[in-house]
């Protein structure tokens, strides 16, 4: 028979169902009566806490009148008298609305309203009949309002004030909305048994037909919530399974489409609200992260703080999290990622007495390798992230719960929940969850967090009570509220016979975002890397006697710290939030360059090894131009960590002829008049390095879609746009050390010049790029086709090094088209390779048998402005004999990234096979604590620099010794004790005689 | 006009994750490029009569605002 669509014009019974649902809710207010006499002024936020008002005094708001302006905060005032009829109920205050709403009573905090919640519980909170109603409210028309449809329609910059009310609400009607709402999820989801959701259809309709809409009676509404309980809720015929535990949380992204100056409220908001909700539901627990939020409610609402210290300890808000801020985990290097767990855990341990234990980064584009060893030391036992699960754009991620091996091997417990991290705790949310839980034969739970996020907001009155009917729905997973503890604890057992990931956290998808906004990399590692020399010169200075700018430091530190934030230094934000965080830097930069306070004209060497590498010294009267700066090369020959003079070559060299080839003592160059590299004959090595393009400079046409800013599809490199060569790669500059060649290329909108510069005493070839930026969706990569038969590409991690696979035969590899790396990549054969080294880009894509390194994007969201302008840039390509760890990579990348210090300082630190990561006075002040990183994947002996103090990350020390066998790639810290005499603060090690 | 656009406005437009950029003027009607969320708002008007007022309060100039809406490519349908 052939099959008839049938299309009704008539009402469904569901759907007459769904219109008498919608009817039973306008009855869920008993009685409202409005407050008339609202007051507002305008405002826009400038700092944290500062405004900028657009009203002198405030002007009267009511209902139908426009409120708040772009970017607005408004402060809202209201006075009222408690109607008497409203005695001994309980009255609610009720305001809907677009913005995000932090209401005082009477000078108490009573909660928040937000799109997500149109009323809030007063009677708790009052102690009087008459009223005075203060609100700080910060409009929000932001993109995650998606995820709650029904505030979709009134977002916007400009808003109507719909009215404030006084209300009771009809508990017996509420509670059938709640009844319902749980129902009917169930009965439209395609999750859920057919026969489970035709027995909901059938006998909700009846539950209806009880009610009379026309004279909503209280004893009809409960024969209908009777009826429920008794031919839905009674009925245990219908099986479901499945293990679910229920954390709530909610994601705060702290600046995204919104600057970080609004975190202070949204956060105080989210927080609020939960509390208010722990008031009123004893058994709700909730999971919040990120440290320094909590230092915002410390130092702008000291009462709450003090409310929410006593949450807390009552087990009722629990601090997750371990860092500083939910950092990006692919662009931060080690000592960041480190410094986010040692403020964050300082943090907890000095306000609330603990040390958190679980890590907690839900919306992280990936995770890096070496996360487990710096989480385990740093007292982290679990490790929670989402996105590889939701997000994976090629792979489906095998696991949920598992153990996740590190690069050096150590293994931590991980959990990467099956579904989204934002959800409102609904049945076919819980459903879908267990249902794509992929180690259902551990038999352990699956995570389910829920709560609104990305902009705070968290828990409503109706999750929890939903969330209070889930025993009565038969086809349901079993479910539990819990701590986000409680599940790690009791999932995560040495007997589970959890599977193990060996490798990076890959996320399959927002690739881009180690490219995006250039200057905030570039910044970033210039800045990690400023800290690092800082940190060592103080250190020098203490042991002179002089003081230690800890505090100055810590505080600095902790501003880089949120601006490694996850959508901040991956570019993913809105125009004003990158330009706080160039801000920032500038800031940082500026105070940093106090407190190294250079002078004179000797050069300090903060590395822990001979600087041997030839080295741009800055100078004024330099005749080279580099990045900007004056100055001129030299080999400094500084043994580690001590100081001396670097003199300019004086003696005359002829070491370079330019004729159809560059001549050098190391090659024989053949350039393009794009300033790509046709040739390079090795003369030392007496082979070639060169198969196809080799420093080409690509322009791809870069159209991601809605998530610009973040992802790079993998067909990127199906269309090019092309370059003009307006100056042809020609010979600019020559002297004893180094010739220059330049050639300047453009688009219609852009102009690109790129300087290659060889050198007499170094096998690098220096690239510099100048750029006036002003493209649309164009990726800009330069790429290396060099001849080498490899199919593993090295990539730096900051601590240790990746092998990556080139191929594609799996869709794993195939996935990873574009990766994350630091300081350098390498492509190696037996007897030699290329490396690259950078000074701040992250992006290498990887293609059949070439790589390269991605240089500039400019994407149009969030940002429309986004990567435009000049930009100034550096990279060497290293030719090199052996591999990349023979040739000793990690030492010229060191080098190329860690500048030298004008100052005359000498330490004795003589530590063979580890890098100094970093120098530093313990943070309780005891301790010269040295960080060191085995990063070439070698075994070894610490000894032969007298006693020491092994600690953890967190500079607890552990035991005493003077010999340790490290690991490969093992982050080691160890401490000295500081001897304080009358005069001077010293550690015998460093002041020992060379 | 194009300097407290570009200046004044633009800046708060931006906190939104919008984008405005002056294009032109004519007499007493001043055309801009609205992009970002802008783009696709649904009560860009109230925004727009919002900019004439404070062009009105802050330069003393009424002017009437023409605003075209560019959408990036994937909201263009």
């Amino acid at each position: 028979m052939a099959h008839i669509e049938v299309v009704r014009r008539s009402m469904r019974p569901e759907e007459y169902t769904d219109l008498r649902f919608g009817w039973l809710k306008r009855h869920i207010y008993e009685d409202k009566t409005e407050i008339t006499s609202f007051r507002i002024r305008e405002a826009r936020q400038t700092a944290e806490m500062q405004f900028e008002f657009y009203d002198a005094e405030p002007r009267s708001l009511r209902r139908g009148d426009l409120y708040f302006t772009p970017d607005g905060t408004a402060f809202i005032e209201a006075d009222a008298v408690i109607p008497e009829k409203y005695i001994g109920k309980e009255i609610r205050f009720v305001l809907k609305t677009a913005a995000e709403m932090i209401v005082k009573v009477n000078g108490k905090y009573v909660g928040g309203i937000d799109p997500n919640r149109e009323n809030l519980l007063l009677s708790p909170y009052l102690d009087s009949d008459t009223i005075h109603i203060e609100i700080t409210a910060y409009n929000r028309s932001k993109p995650d309002d998606e995820r709650n449809p029904e505030s979709l329609s009134v977002r916007g910059c400009r808003q109507i004030f719909e009215g404030g009310y006084l209300a009771v609400v009809n508990d017996d009607v509420q509670s059938l909305v709640y009844d319902m709402e749980l129902l009917l999820n169930i009965a439209k989801s395609d999750c859920s048994p057919e026969d489970y959701r035709q027995l909901i259809n059938r006998e909700l309709a009846h539950a209806m037909d009880l009610l009379d809409f026309d004279d909503l009676r209280n004893d009809d509404v409960k024969a209908a919530s009777d009826y429920i309980e008794k031919h839905i809720f009674a009925d245990q015929r219908y099986g479901g399974c499945g293990n679910v535990a229920l954390v709530a949380h909610s994601h705060l992204d702290i600046a995204y489409y919104w600057r970080r100056i609004h975190a202070v409220q949204k956060n105080l908001r989210t927080v609020l609200i939960q509390m208010r909700l722990m008031d009123r539901y004893p058994d709700f627990r909730y999971a919040h992260t990120q440290a320094y939020t909590y230092e915002t409610v410390e130092k702008y609402y000291p009462e709450l703080f003090e409310e929410l210290k006593e949450k807390i300890k009552n087990g009722q808000f629990e601090p997750v999290g371990a860092m500083y801020v939910e950092p990006d985990c692919n662009v931060p290097s080690a000592e960041s990622l480190i410094r986010q767990c040692l403020y964050g855990q300082m943090f907890y341990r000095k306000k609330f007495g603990i040390t958190v234990d679980t890590c907690w980064l839900p919306d992280v584009f990936g995770n890096s390798w070496i996360l487990p060893q710096i989480l385990k030391k740093s007292g982290v036992t679990y490790f929670v992230s989402n996105k590889m699960s939701t997000w994976n754009d090629t792979n489906r991620f095998p696991h949920n719960n598992f153990i996740w091996k590190g690069i050096d091997g150590t293994e931590i417990f991980a959990c990467v929940p099956p579904t989204h991290f934002i959800s409102w705790n609904m049945p076919d949310q819980i459903q879908k969850n267990w249902d794509a839980f992929q180690d259902k034969d551990t038999g352990t739970e699956t995570l389910q967090m829920f709560g609104y996020g990305d902009g705070g907001s968290g828990v409503t009155e109706e999750m929890i009570e939903l969330m209070h009917r889930f025993d009565k729905i038969s086809v349901m997973p079993k479910t539990r509220h819990v701590t986000a503890h409680e599940f790690l604890s009791e999932n995560f057992t040495d007997d589970k016979k959890l599977p193990v990931w060996d490798g990076e956290l890959y996320l399959e998808m927002h690739r881009g975002t180690f490219t995006t906004k250039s200057e905030i990399k570039r910044w970033n590692r210039q800045l990690e890397y400023k800290f690092r020399n800082a940190e060592i010169l103080s250190v020098c200075r203490l042991l002179r006697g002089e003081d230690y700018p800890a505090d100055e430091l810590r505080e600095l530190y902790k501003k880089l710290l949120i601006n490694q934030f996850h959508d901040i230094l991956p570019g993913s934000h809105i125009t004003p939030v990158c330009r706080d965080a160039i801000a920032d830097y500038e800031e940082i930069n500026q105070s940093l360059d106090s407190i190294l306070n250079e002078s004179g004209n000797t050069y300090f060497n903060t590395l822990n090894f001979t600087r041997n590498s030839l080295t741009f010294i800055e100078n004024e009267n330099g005749c080279v131009c580099r990045l900007g700066k004056k100055g001129f090369y030299a080999v400094p020959n500084l043994p580690g960590l001590s100081s001396g003079k670097i003199e300019k070559t004086t003696e005359e060299y002829t070491w370079l002829s330019v004729r159809d080839t560059v001549e050098t003592p190391f090659y024989s160059i053949k350039l393009n008049p794009d300033g790509s590299i046709c040739q390079i004959l090795d003369k030392q090595l007496n082979r070639s390095w060169i198969k196809g393009n080799f420093n080409k400079l690509v322009l791809y046409y870069d159209y991601p879609g809605n998530y610009d800013a973040w992802d790079i599809l993998p067909d990127y490199r199906n269309k090019q746009e092309s370059l003009t060569i307006t100056e042809t790669c020609h010979l600019t500059y020559q002297d004893n050390e180094t010739a220059e060649f330049t050639t300047v290329l453009r688009t219609e909108k852009s102009v690109w010049k790129m300087i290659l510069r060889v050198f007499r005493q170094s096998r690098a070839i220096e690239v510099e790029h100048d750029v006036d930026w002003h493209e649309k969706h164009r990726l800009t990569k330069v790429e290396f086709s060099p001849d080498i038969l490899t199919r593993e590409l090295l990539c730096d991690t900051s601590a240790g090094f990746i092998k990556r696979e080139m191929t594609k035969n799996t869709t794993w590899q195939q996935a990873r088209f574009e990766v994350c790396h630091h300081k350098w990549f390498d492509l190696s054969e037996t007897g030699g390779g290329v490396a690259v080294i950078n000074n701040g880009k992250y992006g290498v894509g990887i293609s059949d048998d070439s790589v390269s390194l991605s240089l500039l994007r400019s994407t149009i969201r969030p940002d429309p402005t986004s990567d435009m302008g000049h930009h100034a840039f550096s990279y060497l390509i290293v030719p090199h004999t052996g591999d990349a760890v023979a040739a000793g990579i990690n030492r010229l990348a060191f080098e190329y990234n860690v500048p030298l210090l004008r100052a005359d300082e000498n330490l004795n630190f003589p530590v063979n096979g580890l890098y100094l990561q970093s120098l530093k006075l313990s943070e309780d002040e005891n301790y010269i604590v040295a960080r060191l990183s085995e990063q070439n994947g070698a075994r070894g002996c610490l000894t032969g620099i007298g006693p020491f103090t092994l600690m953890d990350l967190l500079e607890t020390p552990q035991r005493e010794t003077d010999f340790y066998a490290f690991q490969p790639f093992e982050i080691i810290t160890i401490g000295f004790q500081v001897k304080n005499t009358e005069k001077q603060t010293h550690s015998d090690i460093f002041l020992t005689k060379r | 006009m194009e300097q407290y656009i570009n200046e004044v406005i633009r800046p708060k437009i931006q906190g939104d994750g919008g984008e405005i950029t002056f294009d032109s003027q004519d007499g007493d009607t001043v055309t801009v490029i609205m992009q970002g969320e802008c783009s696709k708002c649904l009560i860009l008007d109230r925004c727009i009569a919002w900019i004439e007022s404070q062009i009105e309060n802050d330069l003393g100039e009424k002017v009437t605002i023409h605003a075209i809406r560019k959408k990036p490519f994937f909201w263009d349908t």
